[in-house]
């Protein structure tokens, strides 16, 4: 019963042998190695396939499924003279999530190793990068899941999914394309299959993000909420929800992860000690902008502080005359659009998927609470401090288990300051 | 359409294996839940504890496989005490998050090629329970030989599983019936009702609140155990946060704070859920389309009826939130 579906996608291992060398220059000018054999078994030991690597160098082994692989190089078949970099081991295995994409890459390398090796600090200074495009994803998520929270009180386990309703609606416009909206093709970047370019579908997603958070309130809560339904009752909704909405979206989507149109392999930029792609620096300027704008707008616009009464007390703010049911709409429409931008930015840097969201929501829950569940400035700092330790965690634990700190947070932060950073303290028991 | 094959296989899945290890789950979440109002999103954190205990004995102790039972119990008591000490104290949300968290790094800590010497990696263990098959045989049950009447037949092996699952399934479900009538059982209702009342009747809300949370997981361990013997292996992935919610999910509609709704929600879900699987199955060999634009295709029947899991937990929310045979004045707790 509980065995993944949707396995339309066809799966290789892609396996690249490489002598490495470097030109005059000194930039990395890696050359092919021709002729070797590769072999891959599954992980009961089973030869799935097995090819000679072509004159670029590679091989592709279809694989049946995404799933725990050993690719094995035998040696005897390398050029005279060639040996494995002793970096390199000849059998590597890959695992099941590893699987980024459709088709995973394996690479080999002969000869004397030509990279430096990196230090700590280098090392360090790459994954707090990494950290903080991480950080700034998750705070534009978390930020509705803490306002809703802080206004209704409920805790939206289907929040995850708005984020990947967010990521696929853009990609539903960049790459399925609507062909009825053909007639627009007089614009620049619309074809006229009604596939729209990024730059248009980005933000065509996140308005829909925001329309989904008012439908999911205007539909749903603010119904229960009139209806008087208990907290736990809408919360455990929530999960009926989330189950509805992923499931929904692998059977439209499929279960593989597919990028969008415009989303090409960049020449990263080497800026001292680490590297970035133009496209996830311009992402991570734009993030900062808009997470600071919506911080300004807390603290000084007359919605924002609308929104933080609400939170501290909803029946005070009632009585000096804030109408809390609008308040509580504007919040669901302006979480459900920034979780949507969040959605947007991780599938460029992802690519799109239909559990993109709910693979972060864990996260998410991590960093709200550690700023302080229910403030929207504890969101923004919670979200982005998990990001960025969940990718420095990577340093000393193993990758599969990056997420595993997160929970420590989650339970030091309940034990020694419940309220998180930024929240104001409870009656505790 | 082949109706007989259908109603034979709904009415085994009223009775099966399914709903046995999801009855034992639910009777487990139905104390914490139904009965004291906490909200435990990691049941299948427990039910791996038990699974995995049990899988522990043959694959990295090496002592008989009969270790396993208290060794779950143990795996499962430190997870309830950890999920427990932080968040008891603070609203009921916060159990939800941490549970929820908890059981995800449990599965991620079980399936890493780290811990492969302790819990097999992806792959799991298999070949632990021998000796619990041994004493089905030794009783008289040929493993493979056909047993019962239509549509309930079964072979030895499934049957001897059944018959420990649903003596499981009846022990606790007098168990919890026994201990919900006692004091003990009375103080973790008025907990569910008014946390603060008993408190200033001088209990001690948060020890009530950690021996039901424990309660409830080590019942759950169990559940674990008889899907871990049932299969004869342990997967890491059969124990993903959705089975929580689809236990929940199957409670919910049995009915919340009874013991009979946490028996017959189980077998409801899954006679319901076989019937819809098998019926839908049979419908999409030919993709349903409407115009060009296929509207269903028998690769999509899976997460059709995961959908209609989600759409009747959310329907259930709405307008019966007790269950079939729950009383609604139970269910109006707010947790806040």
């Amino acid at each position: 019963m509980f065995d993944g579906s949707a396995k339309a996608a066809d799966y290789a291992l892609r396996v690249q042998v490489k002598e490495q060398s470097r030109d005059a220059a000194g930039k990395a000018d890696n050359q092919p190695v021709v002729g070797v054999t590769i072999t891959v078994t599954d992980a009961d030991g089973v030869e799935v396939g097995t090819g000679q690597t072509d004159e670029t160098g590679v091989v592709v082994i279809p694989v049946p499924d995404r799933g725990d692989y050993t690719v094995t190089l035998d040696e005897s078949t390398l050029p005279d003279g060639q040996t494995l970099d002793a970096r390199t081991a000849a059998s590597q295995t890959v695992t099941e999530d590893s699987f980024v994409t459709a088709t995973k890459i394996v690479n080999f390398f002969t000869g004397e190793s030509q990279s430096v090796s990196q230090t700590f600090v280098e090392r360090l200074s790459q994954r707090v990068l990494d950290g903080i495009r991480l950080g700034l994803v998750l705070a534009m998520c978390a930020v509705g899941l803490s306002l809703v929270f802080g206004t209704t009180g409920l805790t939206n386990f289907a929040h995850g999914e708005v984020v990947t309703f967010g990521g696929l609606a853009a990609f539903v416009f960049n790459i399925t394309g609507l062909s009825f909206l053909g007639f627009l093709s007089f614009l620049p970047g619309v074809t006229e299959q009604g596939t729209f370019h990024i730059l248009w579908a980005a933000p065509i997603g996140v308005v829909f993000g925001g329309l989904f958070g008012w439908a999911l309130n205007a539909g749903i809560f603010s119904r229960l909420r009139h209806r008087g339904i208990g907290l736990v009752t809408q919360m455990v909704l929530t999960v009926g929800l989330s189950i509805l909405l992923r499931n929904f979206f692998l059977s439209r989507f499929g279960g593989r992860t597919r990028p969008y149109r415009e989303f090409t392999l960049q020449r990263a930029w080497e800026i001292g000690p680490v590297s970035i792609t133009p496209r996830d620096a311009v992402v991570s300027l734009l993030s900062l902008v808009i997470l600071v704008s919506v911080a300004l707008a807390l603290r000084y616009s007359r919605l924002g502080k609308a929104t933080r009464a609400v939170s501290d007390n909803p029946d005070l703010a009632s009585a000096t005359g804030i109408d809390s049911e609008r308040v509580i709409r504007l919040v669901w429409i302006i979480g459900g659009a920034l979780a949507a931008i969040g959605g947007v930015f991780r599938g460029l840097d992802e690519q799109a998927s239909f559990d993109m969201g709910s693979r972060l929501l864990f996260l998410m829950f991590a960093g709200i609470t550690l700023g302080g569940l229910g403030s929207a400035f504890g969101a923004l700092v919670g979200g982005f401090v998990v990001g960025i330790m969940v990718e420095v965690a990577s340093l000393v634990v193993p990758t599969e288990l990056k997420a595993t700190p997160a929970l420590l947070v989650l339970i030091l932060v309940l034990l020694f300051r419940p309220q998180g950073i930024l929240g104001k303290a409870q009656r505790v028991g | 359409m082949d109706w007989s094959l259908i109603i034979e296989n709904s009415l085994k899945g009223l009775v099966g294996i399914n709903a046995v290890y999801f009855a034992v789950a639910a009777i487990g979440m139905n104390v914490q839940y139904g009965y004291t109002g906490l909200l435990n999103f990691g049941q299948a954190g427990f039910m791996a504890c038990g699974a995995y205990g049990l899988g522990m004995t043959a694959h990295y102790f090496d002592i008989p496989m009969w270790w396993g039972i208290p060794l779950g119990i143990l795996f499962s008591v430190v997870l309830g005490l950890l999920m427990g000490i932080p968040t008891l104290r603070l609203r009921a949300d916060y159990l939800a998050i941490v549970t929820i968290a908890a059981a995800e790094i449990i599965r991620l800590v079980v399936r890493s090629v780290r811990f492969k010497t302790y819990f097999g990696g992806s792959d799991g263990i298999n070949n632990f329970s021998e000796s619990f098959r041994e004493v089905g045989t030794d009783l008289g049950i040929q493993q493979s030989a056909e047993y019962g009447f239509w549509p309930f037949t079964f072979t030895g092996r499934e049957l001897w599983t059944l018959i420990i699952g649903w003596l499981v399934v009846a022990f606790f479900g007098f168990l919890v019936y026994q201990l919900m009538k006692s004091p003990w059982g009375r103080v973790l209702k008025a907990i569910r009702e008014d946390e603060d009342a008993v408190r200033s009747l001088g209990k001690n809300v948060y020890s009530y609140k950690m021996q039901s949370l424990i309660l409830g997981g080590v019942i759950g361990t169990f559940s674990g155990m008889i899907f871990a013997l049932d299969r004869g292996s342990v997967q890491p992935d059969n124990y993903s946060r959705d089975v929580t919610f689809y236990v929940l999910t199957a409670l919910v509609l049995g009915g919340v704070a009874r013991v009979t709704g946490s028996i017959i929600g189980p077998m409801l879900f899954w006679g319901l859920f076989t019937f819809v699987d098998n019926f839908m199955r049979q419908v999409t060999e030919d993709p349903i389309k409407v115009g060009n634009f296929t509207l269903l295709q028998s690769t999509q029947v899976g997460q059709l009826n995961y959908m209609l899991i989600g759409l009747a937990l959310i329907l259930l929310m709405v307008f019966r939130p007790q269950g079939l045979v729950g009383n609604r004045k139970e269910m109006a707790f707010d947790g806040r």
